[in-house]
């Protein structure tokens, strides 16, 4: 700033005007070539997410919006905004089936923004792709860095793709001291001060690794198969902050208390595969998980999708999914577990480590015009379209309870509506 | 009996990936693959809805990992 206050006007006029020659020049270099392969989408969602029950009342509105612009067919430059927005009810103390105290659930509310942003650089029969993406709410923020690099072979019959993503998270806890004993650890009661200098607050964090492998295959003109194998890390405060868990007959509660590892690995094979006869292409897919939490997982999905016109498809789902539980899952901890054991060391109020089954379906509309060849849709649209989905998903908690009643809100219900367009 | 089912899991996709191994030389010529390029046989041919469906899903299990990624299909563009 200094410099430039220092040139004379002549000098300036002639710095503008390079730096102007200089900017044409490089767009020039960047857009004139491809001038063909320019092509923009944009593409907006909203999702409605509702647990129709008495009790939790949870609803989480989902908006998003992407954008990917490509100023040459090697390049492509992306953004994304996500939020999810958040109002529901949940007891703050897990109890287990031997309480005499019922807790009443507690309303609460949070809005969480993620942005990202990304490029990647296609050559030939490879791509290469970083991304970025930060989110925060009151209570939480996390960063993330992802790269990914993938190759084409066997005449485009194969690819195969690898990437690493890292997260640094934090969350917000109550002041408690590392050497605390956790069972006089307190959970959090608001987010009130958190992420600033109150003396009742501190920020725990959470280191996230993940490994993706993933392996494209074209086995015969309507069969393709992917395989996608993925390993994550975590270390950290894996907590729910705001969570009790009952530990003592008297009714002594501490907050919740994870290992603060956790070693994930799932391994996924997916099969597509179009039936002529009825014109339809249908999906098959199943994934084994285990952690060492010792939890074990295992889905299976079923889908059906066809053209009911050319410019609209009808895709069915459905998902069936069982876990097992954590080695330290109970659902009552005051039955004087051995201190040493891991039901003695740890506790949870947290239904996703108990022993569950879940079962969905669903089905979603979509529709796609695009112009052929160079001809544009409505003279500006490479191609328009817009979708609307909807899931129902039911889960079978086997043991959790609330003081020894079953949950009420173990039906979710999802309505998502996409639209884009390509220029 | 969960961990059987997990294991006859496990070892069913071991087969599956021997087998693919065993048999790589398969091509699809590129005047074959009409129907690999539809968007009826993508993995992943709306990310923005799946993305939300998969965000709910995660925040109900335990489990994480092995979802679907782009890329799947006549592997032509």
């Amino acid at each position: 700033m200094r410099l430039q206050l220092m040139l004379n006007p002549r000098a300036r006029r002639r710095g503008r005007r390079r730096s102007f020659a200089w900017l044409s020049v490089a767009l020039g270099a960047l857009l004139a070539p491809h001038a063909r392969a320019q092509v923009a989408d944009v593409d907006v969602r909203t999702s409605v997410f509702n647990e129709p029950s008495a009790t939790s009342k949870l609803t989480v509105i989902h908006p998003g919006a992407a954008v990917v612009v490509r100023p040459t067919s090697w390049l492509g430059v992306n953004a994304s905004y996500d939020a999810d927005i958040v109002t529901g009810a949940t007891e703050a103390v897990k109890r287990g089936r031997l309480a005499d105290i019922v807790t009443q659930a507690s309303d609460f509310s949070d809005t969480r923004h993620v942005v990202g942003g990304g490029f990647s650089i296609t050559r030939a029969s490879t791509e290469l792709s970083a991304n970025y993406a930060y989110g925060f709410e009151s209570d939480y923020k996390s960063q993330s860095f992802t790269v990914a690099a993938g190759t084409d072979f066997l005449q485009k019959n194969t690819k195969i793709e690898l990437s690493y993503g890292r997260g640094f998270d934090e969350v917000c806890t109550t002041a408690f001291a590392e050497t605390d004993a956790p069972s006089n650890r307190q959970a959090l009661t608001s987010s009130d001060g958190c992420f600033s200098n109150a003396d009742d607050r501190a920020v725990r964090e959470i280191n996230l690794d993940t490994f993706q492998a993933a392996w494209n295959q074209n086995w015969t003109p309507e069969l393709n198969m992917q395989m996608v194998l993925t390993g994550a890390l975590q270390n950290g405060f894996l907590e729910n902050p705001y969570r009790s868990v009952e530990i003592a007959a008297a009714g002594d509660a501490a907050l919740e208390n994870h290992p603060d590892n956790r070693a994930r690995g799932a391994l996924a094979l997916r099969l597509k595969y179009y039936v002529r006869p009825i014109k339809t292409a249908i999906g098959f897919g199943v994934r084994g998980y285990r952690d060492t939490w010792d939890i074990l997982g295992q889905t299976y999905e079923l889908s059906g999708e066809r053209y009911l016109f050319p410019w609209l498809r009808l895709l069915v789902r459905g998902r069936y999914y069982a876990q097992t539980g954590a080695l330290f899952w109970s659902d009552d901890y005051t039955g004087g577990e051995p201190e040493t054991g891991p039901r003695g060391q740890y506790w949870s109020g947290d239904r996703e480590v108990s022993p569950l089954a879940s079962y969905s379906a669903g089905a979603r509309l979509q529709l796609e015009k695009s112009g052929a060849g160079e001809a544009r849709v409505f003279g500006i649209f490479r191609q328009l379209r817009a979708a609307a989905a909807f899931d129902g998903i039911k889960t079978d908690l086997k043991e959790f309870t609330w003081s020894g009643e079953t949950p009420d809100d173990t039906l979710a219900l999802l309505f998502t509506l996409t639209a884009g367009a390509s220029f | 009996m969960e961990h059987h089912l997990v294991g006859k899991v496990v070892k069913g996709m071991a087969a599956s990936l021997l087998l693919a191994l065993g048999t790589s030389c398969v091509t699809v010529r590129p005047e074959q693959k009409a129907i690999l390029a539809d968007p009826t046989m993508q993995f992943e041919s709306n990310p923005l809805e799946e993305s939300a469906r998969q965000h709910v899903i995660e925040n109900r299990e335990a489990a994480y990992g092995g979802g679907s990624v782009q890329g799947g299909g006549c592997g032509c563009n």
